[in-house]
């Protein structure tokens, strides 16, 4: 049996019975079982997690572990988690009470891919490929609008593709429908852009150790 | 959006998250030659990050 | 909970996350679509594309050494490079390297 690692959390009562516990020093680290003969690229299996991991955040929030670490014990998990425990601890009893919305907008004005034939380095193919990805702009109207209405304790805008921008939003669990009334609001007001609004989602992006 | 389509996306966008932008590869197919058929194929793919725990590699 | 004013845009940037093969595959070498070939280069496609992302990230993590930054993206180009000739090879444009999920999840 092996243990699909989903998150860590502050408290062992955070994730039973939703979910298996696995003690690693500090914080618990949720899980869903699989026989050792279950490849972990079994879909059926990702959706499963999938549902164990929005069960689980209903719950407290947690560090979300991407998609990928399974652990043949609980010593093993502790083990690997362990350069992050002290941290984590911090970051899970600060934020216990938050979630993260992610609202995804597409690109109005992008750079154009750039050709690799124009390029006689690799690296200077590779940081051209980066420059474009940071190159796009939304909206700036609607932009503006978003700083104003979707209020969070903290906010990243991200770069993640040539064609789209990212804004990820910590917020209080309890202002969630204020969120979602906000959304409605740019999506009344600003039909032509496309954009998306999902969540909650655990610590994801503000669980990363270059969070300032 | 009708039910079936904004389940489909919800899920889509879990699978986002929980991924962190990978990818998953699903599907069966029969592969032929004219009209004999000759093997199954069944693909059951997920790519995904490399380091599920450091979010961002750190030396 | 989502809110989108864009479903058909968000689809196709998020077709990047499952895509599925057509269910009837020809190996016959005449048949290009829904052939063989095609599956198996839009597969590499996708993975190329993923490594893409994942090296540019690695540029947003800023930690990478200017030997490691020449060889990702000397490794990319080749990449690119090679998969330009298998599409020529196989008489394939972009276009048909999409594993279509239905009428309206593609590749790109």
């Amino acid at each position: 049996m092996r243990t699909v690692v989903i998150g860590a959390h502050l408290r062992r009562d955070d994730i039973e019975p939703a979910a298996a516990a696995l003690a690693a020093g500090g914080v618990f680290l949720s899980g869903v079982e699989v026989p050792d003969d279950q490849p972990l690229g079994d879909r059926a299996l990702l959706l499963r997690v999938a549902e164990t991991r929005a069960g689980l955040l209903d719950r407290a929030t947690f560090i979300a572990i991407r998609y990928g670490f399974a652990a043949r014990s609980e010593a093993e998990a502790a083990a690997k988690v362990a350069p992050h425990v002290t941290r984590w601890q911090q970051l899970l009893s600060d934020h216990r009470n938050d979630v993260e919305m992610t609202l995804k907008i597409a690109a109005t004005t992008s750079k154009p891919r750039p050709d690799r034939r124009a390029f006689d380095s690799g690296a200077s193919y590779l940081k051209a490929l980066h420059e474009a990805t940071q190159a796009a702009t939304i909206d700036e109207a609607f932009r503006a609008a978003v700083e104003q209405k979707l209020v969070a304790k903290r906010r990243k805008w991200i770069h993640r593709d040539n064609q789209s921008m990212e804004l990820v939003a910590l917020v209080a669990r309890n202002a969630i429908d204020e969120i979602r009334a906000a959304g409605e609001e740019l999506k009344r007001d600003f039909p032509h852009v496309a954009f998306m609004l999902s969540g909650p989602w655990p610590l994801e992006v503000f669980a990363d150790d270059d969070h300032e | 959006m009708p039910d079936e389509d904004a389940a489909d996306l919800s899920l889509l966008e879990a699978l986002d998250h929980l991924l962190d932008r990978g990818v998953v590869i699903a599907g069966e197919a029969i592969i032929s030659i004219g009209d004999v058929d000759l093997l199954y194929l069944g693909l059951n793919i997920v790519l995904a990050n490399v380091d599920a725990v450091a979010r961002v590699s750190r030396r | 909970m989502m809110i989108t004013n864009d479903e058909e845009r968000l689809r196709q940037q998020l077709s990047f996350t499952e895509s599925t093969i057509p269910s009837r595959i020809s190996a016959d070498p005449e048949v290009v679509e829904n052939g063989l070939a095609r599956l198996v280069l839009a597969i590499i496609e996708l993975v190329r594309r993923l490594l893409e992302k994942q090296a540019l990230r690695r540029m947003d993590g800023g930690n990478l050494t200017e030997e490691e930054i020449e060889r990702l993206g000397e490794a990319l180009m080749k990449l690119e490079e090679k998969m330009a000739e298998m599409k020529r090879v196989f008489g394939l444009e972009d276009d048909d390297l999409n594993l279509s999920l239905g009428p309206v999840k593609t590749l790109d």
